[in-house]
């Protein structure tokens, strides 16, 4: 990161394929569509080129911090375009994706997809605190740091998160 | 433990036994024992987290060569911020130290430089300096032939 701060691109390079799985993958499941995904991500990227000389090593962890201005950037994304909840779907996405290509359990399907909907359908608090926290393996702390909000907040959100999952997928199942 | 305490630690740590607080693992797995409602949720959070466990993102093909053949611009700071950035870091408590020295030196340097280009109107007090080929006329006048050596 030091030489990033100095302007080595092959730096940049290094730490664009270490981190740029886990910044698409948050990205993604903050906005629910491949297009927007790949605009933010590049658009992350670009910050962590321009802005290197803001990040402060003893605050925070580099991925917390790229986490955070993917979290900025996806939340300004949503508010712009004027939808908290994603409409465009991960089904489309999901169909083409090997995992789902490969199921031959048709109920393991049904499931999938109600998860997807169920999680389109969370507001974007929950949303984020439960992708952080249960995909992207942050601690409940960082997480909190990353959106922004207090450690109780977060597990609210996430209590909230899950309790909304079990109900719509036991319900529907 | 109650139904509520239950759902509370089920909502924030999943349906896994390991992932739950130590001090409370055997309390809550003796509370699933004795109560069918706390095993059916415990059972539901669990098709839940088996779901979100086989949810995939999908890949994203060529956003790796996007990303790194994308145009990186200069650094949008211009000279004025890099000098103010290098001279008040935002780390390192040693260059901290020493940088408010060299940036307090700094009017002191471009008045150095200032005062040697420009004199602001304020002439030499020197009188013999100003009047240097006076002097020399003078001396080249003067009568040497009846010094005695």
């Amino acid at each position: 990161m030091q030489a990033v701060c100095v302007g080595s691109r092959s730096a940049y390079q290094r730490l664009v394929k270490r981190y740029l799985k886990s910044i698409s993958h948050y990205a993604y499941r903050l906005l629910g569509n491949q297009k927007d995904t790949e605009d933010i991500t590049q658009e992350v990227f670009l910050r962590l080129w321009t802005n290197a000389q803001k990040w402060n090593t003893e605050k925070s962890k580099l991925t917390t911090w790229l986490h955070r201005i993917t979290h900025n950037l996806c939340i300004d994304y949503l508010r712009k375009h004027g939808r908290m909840q994603t409409q465009d779907s991960f089904d489309d996405e999901a169909a083409d994706s090997p995992s789902t290509s490969e199921e031959s359990n048709e109920e393991t399907n049904d499931k999938t997809k109600l998860l997807r909907e169920a999680l389109s359908a969370l507001p974007e608090n929950q949303r984020s605190a439960l992708s952080l926290c249960h995909y992207q393996g942050f601690s409940n702390k960082e997480a909190a740091a990353i959106m922004n909000i207090s450690v109780k907040a977060l597990e609210s959100a996430i209590a909230r998160a899950k309790r909304s999952l079990r109900e719509k997928l036991t319900t529907n199942i | 433990m109650t139904l509520d305490e239950f759902t509370r630690i089920i909502d924030l740590h999943g349906s896994e036994p390991a992932h739950w607080p130590k001090s409370l693992r055997g309390e809550c797995e003796s509370f699933v024992a004795n109560n069918v409602e706390a095993r059916m949720l415990l059972n539901q959070q669990w098709q839940v987290d088996e779901s979100m466990a086989k949810l995939e993102v999908p890949s994203f093909p060529g956003l790796e060569t996007r990303v790194l053949n994308q145009l990186l611009p200069e650094r949008n700071q211009n000279f004025f911020e890099e000098v103010l950035s290098w001279l008040i870091p935002d780390e390192y408590f040693g260059k901290q130290f020493w940088r408010p020295a060299i940036a307090a030196c700094i009017p002191l340097v471009f008045g150095i430089v200032l005062g040697n280009y420009f004199s602001f109107g304020i002439g030499i007090e020197d009188d013999g300096f100003q009047y240097w080929d006076d002097e020399l006329a003078m001396l080249s006048l003067t009568d040497y032939t009846e010094t005695n050596f």
